[in-house]
């Protein structure tokens, strides 16, 4: 039973990072129609910058501030290379951005090497939870500021005047257009948002997962499945969606194993796709 | 001249190079590269197989591996299992590649563009984590090696794979007859309908195009290219592994495809050979090419945005003032 809960918690942590970097993926596809391949990989280098800047600043708190800002660096820039160029034509994005990915994963690997690493939780021990489950403490922040992410990035969407550009553009391009909304500059901000996000995860989990050159291909097909089974644009969908995968995942992976509780997700996804393609939640679109 | 006299010329002079390829890579004392070129025509299969579907009837499949798969392990399970010939092991692999196409085929033609490139990846990551898991059948992550039977074994006339020209024809010749029929099949009633069905779905269907179907039999002959590619490649290492059906292989094919230019006949090859001498050339010079052939990528499809058989018929057609 104890082990039941540990392997259900594990997978809500997870899960709530998984939401955070499956949202990114959402946001992106959802704004700009493009299946960005390259996710996996901006939350790869978000694990290993956090891994460098804890090891030459000595504090997690500065990697969790100045990475996602790199990540909106590198989103700007990702989509005035590879993206604006070649949006008239969407299925190229496909191939530009695993020239990218190609480039993030080698770029790593040259600069930071191909060992995979291990960043020390900056909040260590286990904490006794009700029922007399020991848990990692780390994990329990993990998910707390993983979901505090998610809350943040609502609000922004739904508060803020870029938020409400953002939903504009993605209802009606044509119209927001008329009505003055900057569209490319939305476009620009959205790509950069949701490469931000993905680093944010990557910060996030770099404690509870092994930092390494090939995390991002590891980890893009379960965004994926967040991002259909919550239903392709359907935000608030993705992310409970991600937490439904990894949760089911966890337990399913201690009745069975991991491949296995892969194959049960999998088989789930193409269900939903073939019987309800707008994802399980369509109708409480947001 | 037109374009079309230009374009066979240079085909019917890349063939004459390819058959001659053994004894003049030989006389250049440069024989690595033969196997390089066997093992490019084995992925330009492949590539073309993912040009099929999104080149002529308009579907982007990211899983092709999953044909791919199957072929590799009807032949390596043939084999090493049941004791097969060369022959009816390559039939196992791409009857196996055939059926499965088929089965997938019904439910994937249903879904379009980023439905339906979704669950052809869905697909074949199922069956990757299968592979993985029934060990005793596939090996799992070490895969299955087997000592490949003999081509041909007539008494004094005995062909096998070991020596390097004749396993370089064998695939030559197999891969030719692969592209002449998609060459047939292009001038066919049916390649015609392709190619309606990619550029309409409506329009096609009040042609009286049976859409659906027309889909399922384009995804059933690709994953049988596919298949094909799968059983050679297999024949080629005399291994078959599950690394070969994850996601980042159909990925490749999609890739090589768009990069030669899709839906031309030998663009999907052409790029493939690009990608892989790039890779050839650079890998001994720098072990971090891969960062060269990413922003390569990213180049062609930014500048050449037809691909390279896309951008060469543009100017072809420029130059001969059409």
């Amino acid at each position: 039973m104890q082990d039941i809960v540990i392997l259900a918690l594990n997978g809500l942590a997870w899960g709530l990072i998984i939401a955070l970097i499956a949202l990114g993926l959402s946001v992106i596809f959802g704004l700009l129609d493009v299946i960005n391949v390259a996710h996996g990989d901006f939350f790869m280098v978000g694990t290993v910058l956090a891994w460098v800047a804890v090891d030459v600043t000595g504090s997690f708190a500065i990697a969790l501030v100045l990475v996602p800002l790199f990540g909106l660096l590198l989103g700007a820039v990702t989509e005035r290379i590879a993206i604006r160029p070649v949006l008239s034509t969407i299925v190229l994005t496909v191939v530009s951005t695993h020239g990218l990915g190609l480039m993030l994963q080698e770029g790593v690997r040259a600069t930071f090497g191909a060992t995979p690493r291990r960043l020390l939780a900056p909040v260590g021990g286990t904490v006794t939870l009700p029922g007399g489950v020991l848990y990692d403490t780390y994990r329990l922040v993990a998910a707390g500021a993983a979901a505090l992410a998610l809350l943040a990035f609502f609000a922004f969407q739904q508060r803020t005047r870029f938020g409400t550009w953002m939903r504009a553009v993605r209802h009606d391009r044509e119209t927001a257009m008329t009505l003055g909304i900057p569209v490319q500059r939305v476009q620009l901000m959205t790509f950069s948002i949701g490469a931000g996000l993905a680093l944010l995860g990557g910060v996030i989990a770099a404690p509870i997962t092994t930092v390494d050159f090939r995390a991002g291909i590891e980890i893009l097909p379960t965004c994926f499945m967040a991002v259909i089974i919550g239903g392709l644009g359907n935000l608030p969908g993705t992310a409970a969606a991600a937490v439904l995968l990894a949760v089911t995942e966890g337990v399913v992976s201690a009745v069975l194993d991991p491949s296995a509780a892969r194959i049960v997700s999998l088989c789930l996804m193409s269900a939903v796709l073939f019987l309800r393609p707008h994802g399980l939640f369509a109708g409480a679109r947001a | 001249m037109s374009a079309l006299s230009v374009n066979r010329a240079l085909t019917l002079l890349l063939l004459i190079a390819l058959v001659a390829a053994p004894p003049l890579l030989g006389w250049m004392e440069v024989d690595f590269w033969l196997v390089v070129l066997t093992e490019i025509l084995i992925w330009g299969l492949l590539a073309s197989s993912a040009n099929l579907l999104f080149g002529q009837v308009g579907l982007l499949s990211f899983g092709q591996a999953l044909y791919f798969g199957f072929g590799m392990y009807g032949v390596a399970i043939g084999i090493d299992r049941f004791g097969l010939g060369l022959w009816p092991a390559m039939g196992l692999g791409i009857a196996a590649s055939l059926g499965m196409a088929a089965v997938a085929g019904l439910v994937a033609v249903r879904l379009t563009w980023h439905y339906f490139a979704i669950i052809t990846v869905v697909f074949s990551l199922i069956f990757y984590f299968l592979a993985l898991r029934l060990k005793p059948i596939t090996g799992g992550d070490d895969g299955l090696s087997f000592a490949a039977p003999p081509i041909l074994d007539w008494g004094s006339l005995r062909l096998t794979l070991g020596d390097d020209a004749t396993q370089y024809w064998f695939v030559l010749l197999i891969v030719v007859l692969a592209f002449a029929l998609q060459a047939r099949l292009r001038a066919s009633a049916l390649g015609r309908a392709f190619a309606a069905v990619r550029e309409g779905e409506r329009k096609a269907s009040l042609l009286g195009i049976d859409v659906l179907r027309v889909r399922w039999i384009a995804f059933v002959i690709a994953g049988g290219l596919a298949g094909l590619a799968g059983a050679l490649f297999a024949l080629f290492g005399r291994y078959a592994s599950a690394t070969h059906m994850y996601y980042t292989v159909s990925g490749e094919a999609v890739v090589w495809t768009v990069l030669g230019g899709a839906g031309t006949l030998l663009g999907p090859a052409i790029g493939a050979a690009l990608l892989i001498l790039v890779r050839e050339e650079l890998s001994t010079v720098w072990e971090h090419y891969p960062l060269i052939v990413g922003a390569l990528t990213i180049a062609v499809v930014v500048f050449a945005p037809k691909g390279i058989a896309g951008g060469w018929n543009l100017m072809l057609a420029r130059v001969l003032g059409r």
